[in-house]
């Protein structure tokens, strides 16, 4: 049963089409992504659930009651924004309370409720402090707790991260997907980081040029990815040209070598050619059993990125990039150096070209 | 010293010799002092010069007496016709350009009607003075335009009815035409900086239009509008050759009797003149000094 | 969101145009109608034929671009040096510069006969030279914050501190780090402060009068007194000259650089 369901949504700005027909199902209490490039239409779509945005056509209910024309303000819906929008001139109770007040609770409750979103939050000691006077990561649990504070059916974010520095972005996805947990209410995230989404959604949708393109859990995205675009965008992916062979229709021919693929061929084009996907994770500079294709090549770079090392192997006119963990003992490769590359045939997937 | 120089030649292969502290700093000094030189003699020594003499006698010794006499009914007088007008002149102005903002900038207008407005509204603050008001003469006065295009085409006698150019009221109207355009100007980056975020924001948790303005909009915009209100003020207080040229010398407003001492027109007593731009200073200073002070902490919210 | 035609703010709008307009229209065909029963360039005429309209102007005209000369130069090495070696003194600056704004051009003046009369240690009001070099010296005051502005704001656009040490890394001296990258970057600026200084002190009135000086603002009050039309042409000379000012004012403000003064013609080839 969806709580939140959009069905075939367009939107058109003059003559271009931003929104090509989206259609999602969410379920009460899950916490869903929309990931994808700038200019794909995700914020587009989030601010049609909002009613900023009036759809072109198509249908939007929550709850079961139909709010495609509904004004915003009478949605029951939390929106959290990139730039945080706290209003200025009010303190970080003024602002948790203003959707109460709207609401017309009495001075009690809202001192009650408000009381109990800066505990949700963790700044109850900040109450009197002004907007200017906060860090933006203090800033945007304010406005999650002003959002969440009327009890919203749904809770929508805009790239509330995107704003924040790196350690913040981290600790910060942790806390609200905490707090969602917690009380349980619908939500929509929006975000271009791939790992963020990654980390705390339920589900995510990969948008792309006003269409999903997939729509799964993390781990369906990242490990059977429908499209190259999905595969290219969430997590590096190595892409190899491959050629059909023969014998089998699960046998391909990558420089030279058999590999022979979990699922038969299916994107191979008129010559035989087609594109093979790899996860840097996929290889390793170790032989093992199950590794049973090898690539030899000449390491083109080494990079040292803290607890992984990517090195950057050119095979043949290909330049193949994997990762290894780094390990207190461990010499990596230097680069000019000979080094072979050994991946398990199972992991290696078709990708359309 | 030859220690240091040779160990930073050692150290830097550089072929100069590094200058000693104390002597960039005299430089530095130095650089600006024409400036400072210039401002003294030529801004703040007149003035200051004039408040010094506000408080003395025609022997130099101190007194009070200039300071009391401003409170005798012809300068009181005055000062009030000033005041009145500049506050009266400030209203009108910032409420104008206030609805004119709203209305071109927030209205839904297209980009090219504010842009026009902006363009004039620069030349428009700058038109004050003389042209001005032979230009309200030519459009207001006994023979303008108006006056005659409404008793030939409406049958409205203007002045029949009490209303006069040469009055009050009249200098007011002349005055809008370079406060509205001022107010516009100033007030158009503050109603820029009313993020849409924050209507939006408002709207998703509920509010009306109109409780997004009476809760959040008007109160950001406040400190924006009072600072430019007073700026108003002063810009009003301070001018005179509108009024000159409108009103010739006997309209009493604090620059025309200041400027009639000057000219030796009224009965020549320097020390009064003193005490009469001390007043003017004062006004002016406090006025923009609150300006200044809102402007700030509109900024600050606005981060 | 409905999208409603905004009735109030296109009746905002138009009110305010006319309320602009207006004047300017019924003055342009006041000064038409100078000559009894048509309308005429008369009073124009009669304008450029006054010779105290010349010499007025010629006059005005001169005292007002020594005047963006002398600021120019005591303000645009001042800007620099502050933003460059003493950054502490900037408040300090800007604060005297945007003191002329609270110091009306009456009181100005009233502390410049006082304080250079002539019975004062330096009595520049003794002499007409003396009271030219007075007026010239006010116009520069008065135009300070401005001009002080607008190359400060020319300066900062360039980030003068980073190309300084850019070009003194690259070896220049300070002079020529001034002639060669400094100024010709704020060239721009300085030209717009220029226009706006120009525009103040053309029809400037109070100085000119108190001083006595033969200046076109007091020629201009003067002739308001004496005539009825020509004053209006003179009103509608004198804002096409505003006008022109400003939008001169505006382009070389926001020309960035090395940007061409006029479109290309002819594409240049490159070797």
């Amino acid at each position: 049963m969806s709580f939140l369901s959009i069905t075939n949504a367009v939107k058109t700005f003059g003559t271009n089409t931003v929104v090509k027909g989206f259609d999602l199902s969410v379920q009460k209490g899950e916490f869903v992504s929309f990931l994808g490039p700038s200019g794909c239409g995700k914020t587009t779509v989030l601010r049609m659930i909002a009613g900023f945005e009036r759809p072109t056509s198509g249908k939007i209910t929550i709850d079961g009651r139909d709010v495609t024309d509904a004004a915003p303000n009478k949605r029951r819906i939390g929106m959290v924004f990139q730039a945080y929008a706290l209003f200025p001139n009010m303190n970080v109770f003024g602002n948790i309370a203003f959707g109460l007040k709207i609401a017309g609770l009495d001075k009690a409750a809202v001192e009650t409720r408000v009381r109990e979103m800066l505990g949700l939050i963790g700044l109850a000691n900040l109450a009197e402090r002004y907007p200017y006077e906060l860090s933006g990561g203090q800033q945007q649990r304010v406005a999650l707790a002003r959002a969440l504070a009327p009890k919203p059916q749904v809770l929508l974010l805009d790239e509330p991260l995107s704003a924040l520095d790196a350690k913040i972005r981290v600790s910060l996805r942790e806390e609200i997907r905490a707090i969602q947990r917690q009380l349980g209410i619908t939500t929509v995230f929006v975000t271009h980081d791939q790992e963020e989404a990654m980390s705390i959604s339920d589900r995510i949708v990969v948008m792309n040029g006003g269409r999903a393109d997939q729509i799964g859990t993390p781990s369906e995205i990242y490990n059977r990815p429908r499209t190259r675009f999905v595969a290219g965008f969430v997590g590096t992916l190595n892409v190899l040209k491959a050629q059909v062979d023969n014998r089998s229709p699960h046998k391909v021919m990558v420089g030279g070598q058999v590999v022979e693929l979990a699922q038969p061929v299916e994107t191979a084009d008129a010559t035989g050619h087609l594109s093979l996907a790899l996860r840097p994770e996929a290889l390793s500079l170790t032989p093992s059993e199950t590794r049973n294709v090898t690539f030899e090549g000449r390491v083109e770079g080494v990079n040292f990125m803290g607890s992984v090392i990517r090195i950057r192997l050119k095979v043949g006119s290909e330049i193949i990039s994997f990762d290894m963990f780094n390990s207190p003992n461990l010499v990596p490769p230097s680069i000019g150096q000979t080094a072979s590359a050994h991946f398990a045939s199972r992991d290696a997937f078709e990708i359309s070209a | 010293m030859t220690l240091d120089v040779s160990a930073s030649t050692a150290e830097l292969g550089a072929p100069a010799p590094r200058r000693r502290g104390v002597r960039e700093i005299d430089w530095n000094w130095l650089g600006v002092t024409p400036f400072f030189l210039f401002a003294f003699l030529f801004l703040i020594g007149p003035v200051l010069y004039l408040v010094v003499g506000a408080f003395q006698n025609a022997e130099g010794a101190f007194t009070f007496a200039n300071i009391i006499e401003l409170g005798s009914p012809n300068i009181v007088a005055s000062f009030s016709l000033s005041i009145r007008l500049s506050l009266l002149s400030a209203l009108m102005g910032a409420v104008a350009g206030l609805l004119l903002g709203q209305a071109v900038i927030l209205g839904g207008l297209p980009v090219w009607v504010r842009n026009a407005f902006t363009t004039f509204s620069g030349v428009a603050s700058n038109f004050a003075g003389v042209p001005l008001a032979f230009a309200f003469i030519a459009t207001l006065g006994r023979l303008g335009l108006v006056t005659v295009l409404l008793r030939d085409l409406f049958g409205i006698n203007l002045y029949a009815s009490g209303f006069n150019l040469f009055s009050f009221v009249g200098l007011s109207i002349v005055y809008l035409y370079f406060q509205l355009p001022l107010m516009f100007l100033i007030i158009a980056p503050a109603l820029d900086g009313l993020k849409t975020e924050w209507r939006e924001a408002a709207e998703i948790l509920g509010a009306s239009r109109r409780q997004y303005w009476q809760m959040v909009g008007l109160p950001v915009l406040t400190p924006t509008i009072l600072g430019c209100f007073l700026l108003l003020f002063a810009n009003a207080f301070g001018t005179l050759a509108t009024v000159y040229a409108l009103m010739g010398s006997g309209f009493d407003v604090v620059p025309i009797v200041l400027f009639q001492q000057i000219r030796g027109n009224v009965l020549y007593n320097p020390n009064l003149g003193y005490a009469l731009a001390l007043g003017m200073v004062v006004i002016m200073g406090v006025s923009n000094t609150l300006y200044l002070i809102l402007r700030n902490r509109a900024e600050r919210w606005q981060k | 969101m409905k999208k409603t035609f905004p009735v109030a703010a296109v009746l905002t709008a138009l009110f305010a145009a006319s309320f602009f307009i207006v004047p300017l229209i019924a003055t342009f065909y006041f000064s038409l109608k100078m000559t009894r029963g048509e309308l005429g360039f008369a009073a124009y005429a009669s304008v450029f034929n006054s010779a105290a309209f010349l010499n007025t102007i010629v006059y005005s005209t001169v005292a007002s671009l020594i005047a963006i000369l002398i600021g120019a130069v005591i303000i645009v090495p001042t800007a620099y040096w502050v933003r460059l070696k003493v950054p502490k003194l900037r408040p300090v600056v800007e604060f005297i510069s945007l003191l002329p704004l609270i110091v009306p051009p009456v009181v100005l003046v009233f502390g410049y006969i006082r304080l250079f009369g002539s019975n004062s240690w330096l009595p520049l009001t003794s002499s007409a030279f003396g009271t030219d070099v007075l007026l010239v010296i006010g116009y520069v005051v008065l135009s300070m914050p401005y001009m002080f502005r607008a190359v400060d704001n020319g300066m900062a656009a360039i980030d003068i501190t980073t190309l300084t040490e850019a070009a003194e890394s690259l070896g220049a001296s300070r002079l020529r780090t001034i002639t060669t990258v400094i100024f010709p970057n704020v060239r721009a600026a300085i030209i717009s402060g220029a226009f706006l200084t120009f525009s103040i002190s053309l029809g400037e009135f109070v100085l000119a009068s108190l001083l006595n000086r033969p200046a076109f603002g007091p020629y201009l009050v003067q002739l308001g007194q004496d005539r009825a039309y020509e004053p209006a042409a003179l009103a509608i000379m004198s804002f096409g000259f505003t006008w022109g000012c400003m939008v001169l004012m505006q382009l070389f403000a926001t020309k960035k650089p090395g940007q061409r003064w006029l479109p290309r013609f002819a594409q240049r080839t490159t070797p």
